[in-house]
């Protein structure tokens, strides 16, 4: 198909670069107008982080054919700022802190632009109302809210002008509420992510990926694909001249599947070619033979005789297990007056970070393989890929590029290997950029956890036991496994002095999709169960919640399950600001909801029913501001 | 009981901040730079948690000079010392301490020039938000001014600065080690409304305290403490990554459900100060560890409300209602066996 004509305005000014019929209004504005600020965080309008204005009206525009665009009036987040001087709503935004990451913001404020077009005077149940197409994965909305409001009063001149200036030096800067130095950039869509970037050259990757949970591969036939008009180079496993494997702790995953894949998702080959859609072509044109083999997916039945076996230097398909014992448990339970059981269980999470896997990789003119990315950890990245690529460490150059959000998601080396080998192979920087359900089939995810809590108490409330058992889903491959097993032991029975504990956390491979680091690192899913477990105890004890926990919490110079000794402990501080601050009504947790008195406080935001806070009167309030 | 229901539950919880049971280390380089400004170089980059602004604050409050005069140049291993990863609740204690010694060192330098000069004692120089002046005195100048008299008397004003964590390893068989040098701790209440007809639950109101050491910049915490807990409520309600055979059934955002605008609770956060004695800054951390209390605080006040232990994450509003007919049916029984 020919291109498409075009004829609109962007930005107050007349386009007529032609656009590729297959092409979104989104990638128009970004790959051939170069106005990156707006983001693809999902492709499918249900994130808001493409939000445009198309004639006046917000649209999501990864959802819109460019052809719909053509003689159309569009506003992109780089029209807000004249002159480089932000805008009353993106000064808001740089004053709360209303950006993080930074990846949605764009979308944000574009969207919090039209809430403001449409009801200058929207109020705070409103304005929730108008945002709730955009996702923000970071600030937990709060901050946002804050900002919109802000804006709105400066807009509409019940608040000086002045409550967007910067706050002072005051007496230090520690302590500080200084604004965030890389706010403007952000509510601007100035910061280019590793998905913005281009270099002179550039090829475009797209990855070839395992339909399988668990199989061995017959053959590889990349001969199609390579003959293919555009493409540069095909890899696979065979192209990795040095050790192949990378992961945290363990390096048991190679940087594309060698002769076997252990997941759905796995990477098997990559094209690099010179437009996406000739990548995209390429990598459907690879011809692979798969044997399945029996596959697990239950960590129970995978620790279990006979279980499929996932990598052979664990035939337990055990990735780890952190035992810690203190005391003696038994003598523990013998003196308690109540022993509780119950089992607990947490789900797999996904990150989703708004920013998907990003990545280009060069050589440089000294021979430097340069891979930029949002990795979190460029230093390991590093010293792996040296390994993988068998080059001198220095001739391997990590840049951590702006990150769109991580949360632990992007401590794994999932795809850098795969760019710095096209690189290597055709001389020329390659770029890849995942589309969402990419991101979300092939990353890692929040161990999901059963766990086991048994605990012994005497009558008034002392802990004198517990026997943790927690059994983790690790998936395919090692990652950050181990690690998150040994922070989840550590921490699982909660920081309360107890003499006797037996604690055993157990990471297993399954065929499921890797689980690895995600923020708190297999704390959360334990202490999940450990608080859980306490309130049922102080229900049967007749404690409050609190009281149970102060009887037990660990004090200055306690000893922790570990058996370090401890300096100062603020647990008590912590507990009692968050009593007094929510006005806590004492008394045993027997869902005594009904009897309460301390409900409905001015701590709580109203509940809400859905659409009912966009007022019909939103017309006639905004003639009249008019 | 029907209808919209109230009740409250609370959670408190504990965590180690920087990398677990080995010794953690982070590097930084600092040059008080022309123009009274400086540069600040080291390994990591933002995810977004507001860290180099937080660097900026400190290399600001060390040096004497604006936050905003700080550049920092981060983020590449071929360019910068190794601040290792951006992870563990570790950036503000790991690296916010190496660039507060980078600061020191780069600071000495031009102070020993200055006092010098002046014919002061070094110790009677103080330096804040672009000025530098000796106590006790009329003696005083911008940075600009010192930094310049500084290199004409031969001495670039640079430093750096390495810290690290004094930890250890766990016992293989026991457990027993120091993993951590520096522990936080939390607790939060939550406030919810149970529709018992459609079992949804909405989370109204998050009370919650943290300890975060010393904070560098409040506000951040704040935004920290609030992304975490709506992560938390993800997790407790909604959010469920599903795998059948290997294969993801929530393959994208129409799938996958997220909080939204419209999930979000009031959050009324409650800053408390333990200062680490161990570390230069005396702050620790906030990323990780606000997200912990979460759930079981949202899971408590669930069951405070309706009477119904939810022990399988996420509270799905089926697993509310059929908590709901398993406690209706319980509570039947009772009462007839009473009778």
């Amino acid at each position: 198909m020919p291109d498409l004509k075009m004829d609109m305005t962007v930005n107050g000014r007349r386009v007529t670069k032609p656009a590729g019929p297959h092409m979104r209004l989104l990638d128009y504005l970004r790959d051939e107008l170069g106005l990156t600020g707006s983001k693809e965080g999902c492709g499918a309008g249900e994130c808001g982080s493409c939000s445009v204005f198309v004639d006046g009206k917000l649209m999501k525009s990864c959802l819109m054919p460019v052809a719909k665009a053509d003689g159309a009036v569009i506003e992109t987040i780089e029209s807000l700022a004249q002159n480089g001087n932000l805008n009353p709503l993106q000064r808001a935004f740089y004053k709360t802190g209303a950006s993080q990451c930074g990846y949605c913001i764009p979308g944000m404020v574009m969207a919090a632009s039209a809430a403001l077009r449409e009801n200058p005077l929207a109020d705070a149940e409103e304005i929730k109302e108008r945002l709730g197409g955009n996702i923000c994965r970071c600030t937990g909305y709060s901050k946002i809210f804050e900002a919109v409001e802000i804006a709105r009063d400066v807009i509409n001149g019940t608040l000086p002008a002045t409550a967007l200036d910067a706050p002072g030096a005051g007496q230090s800067y520690i302590g500080n509420n200084v604004r965030r130095l890389d706010a403007p950039g952000k509510v601007t869509g100035a910061l280019r992510y590793a998905g913005d970037m281009v270099m002179p050259g550039m090829l475009h990757m797209q990855v070839l990926r395992s339909p399988h949970p668990h199989a061995l591969i017959k053959s590889i036939d990349t001969s199609a694909a390579e003959a293919m008009p555009g493409v540069a180079c095909v890899i696979t496993a065979a192209d990795v001249p040095g050790v192949d494997g990378f992961g945290v702790f363990v390096h048991d995953q190679p940087v594309m599947a060698k002769d076997r894949v252990r997941y759905v998702g796995e990477a098997v080959a990559a094209v690099a070619a010179e437009d996406l859609l000739t990548a995209r072509a390429a990598r459907d044109a690879i011809k692979i033979v798969y044997e399945p083999l029996p596959a697990v997916f239950d960590p129970e039945a995978a620790m279990g005789d006979g279980a499929p076996v996932l990598h052979d230097y664990a035939p337990d398909n055990i990735v780890k297990h952190i035992p810690i014992r203190k005391g003696d448990v038994e003598k523990g339970f013998a003196e308690a007056d109540l022993i509780v059981e119950q089992t607990y269980s947490t789900q797999p999470v996904e990150h989703a970070y708004l920013e998907p896997e990003a990545g280009l990789a060069y050589v440089d003119h000294d021979g430097v393989v340069t891979v930029v990315s949002p990795s979190q950890n460029i230093t390991h990245h590093r010293h792996m890929l040296a390994k993988i690529i068998d080059k001198p460490i220095h001739k391997v150059r990590f840049i951590m590029s702006p990150v769109g959000g991580g949360f632990g998601g992007k401590e794994d080396m999932i795809f850098q290997g795969m760019l710095a080998l096209a690189a290597m192979k055709t001389g020329r920087p390659v770029r890849l950029v995942f589309s969402r359900e990419e991101s979300i089939v092939s990353t890692a995810k929040r161990h999901p956890a059963r766990i086991t809590c048994k605990m012994g108490l005497k009558n008034d409330g002392r802990i004198t036991a517990v026997d943790f058992r927690m059994i983790s889903d690790g998936g395919a491959y090692g990652m950050s496994t181990e690690g998150v097993m040994r922070k989840a032991a550590i921490l699982s029975c909660g920081p309360y002095a107890v003499e006797n504990v037996k604690i055993d956390t157990y990471g297993i491979y399954t065929n499921n999709t890797p689980s690895g680091a995600f923020r708190t690192f297999g704390a959360m899913q334990a202490q999940f169960a450990t608080e859980s477990h306490l309130d049922i105890c102080a229900e049967k004890l007749g404690l409050d919640s609190f009281e149970i926990r102060r009887i037990n919490m660990m004090r200055d110079g306690a000893t922790t399950h570990t058996r370090q000794k401890l300096g100062s402990v603020s647990l008590g501080r912590v507990m009692e600001a968050a009593e007094q601050a929510s006005g806590w009504q004492a008394g045993p947790p027997v869902s005594r909801g009904l009897a309460r008195n301390d409900l409905g406080g001015p701590g709580n935001r109203r509940p809400c029913t859905l659409g009912a806070r966009l007022r019909p009167g939103s017309e006639q309030l905004r003639e009249e501001v008019a | 009981m029907s209808g919209k229901v109230r009740g409250r539950g609370m959670a408190a919880s504990w965590y180690g901040i920087a990398r677990t049971a080995t010794i953690d280390r982070a590097g930084a380089w600092a040059e008080l730079d022309d123009g009274g400004t400086a540069k600040v170089v080291t390994g990591v980059t933002e995810i977004g948690e507001g860290i180099l602004t937080v660097l900026a604050q400190i290399a600001a409050e060390e040096l004497g000079i604006k936050p905003e005069q700080v550049t920092i140049g981060d983020n590449d291993t071929a360019r910068s010392p190794e601040a290792a990863h951006a992870g563990a609740t570790r950036q503000t204690y790991m690296i916010g301490n190496a660039v507060a010694l980078a600061c020191r060192e780069a600071r000495a330098r031009l102070v020993a020039e200055l006092a010098d000069f002046w014919d002061v004692a070094e110790d009677s120089i103080e330096a804040f938000d672009g000025e530098i002046w000796a106590a006790g005195s009329n003696l005083k100048m911008t940075m600009e001014e010192a930094v310049d008299l500084c290199k004409k008397r031969g001495v670039v004003p640079l430093g750096s600065g390495s810290f690290s964590t004094d930890c250890t390893g766990l016992d293989p068989v026991d457990g027993s080690g120091s993993p951590w040098q520096a522990y936080v701790y939390g607790c939060q209440v939550a406030e919810v409304e149970v529709d018992t007809v459609t079992g949804e639950v909405q989370v109204l109101g998050m009370w919650a305290a943290h300890d975060v050491g010393r904070a560098i910049n409040p506000r951040g915490v704040e935004g920290q403490i609030e992304g975490a807990i709506v992560q938390g409520l993800g997790q407790a309600l909604m959010e469920d990554y599903k795998i059948e055979n290997g294969h993801t059934t929530t393959h994208g955002f129409a799938k996958y459900i997220l909080p939204t605008a419209l999930d979000v609770p009031q959050i009324n956060s409650i800053i408390v100060e333990d200062p680490d004695p161990l570390s230069p800054l005396g702050a620790k951390g906030i990323g990780e560890p606000a997200l912990i209390p979460t759930a079981p605080a949202i899971v408590n006040a669930i069951y405070d409300a309706i009477g119904v232990r939810i022990t399988s994450l996420p509270a799905t509003p089926e697993k509310i209602l059929a908590g709901l007919a398993a406690k209706h049916q319980g509570d039947n029984i009772s009462r007839e066996a009473a009778e």
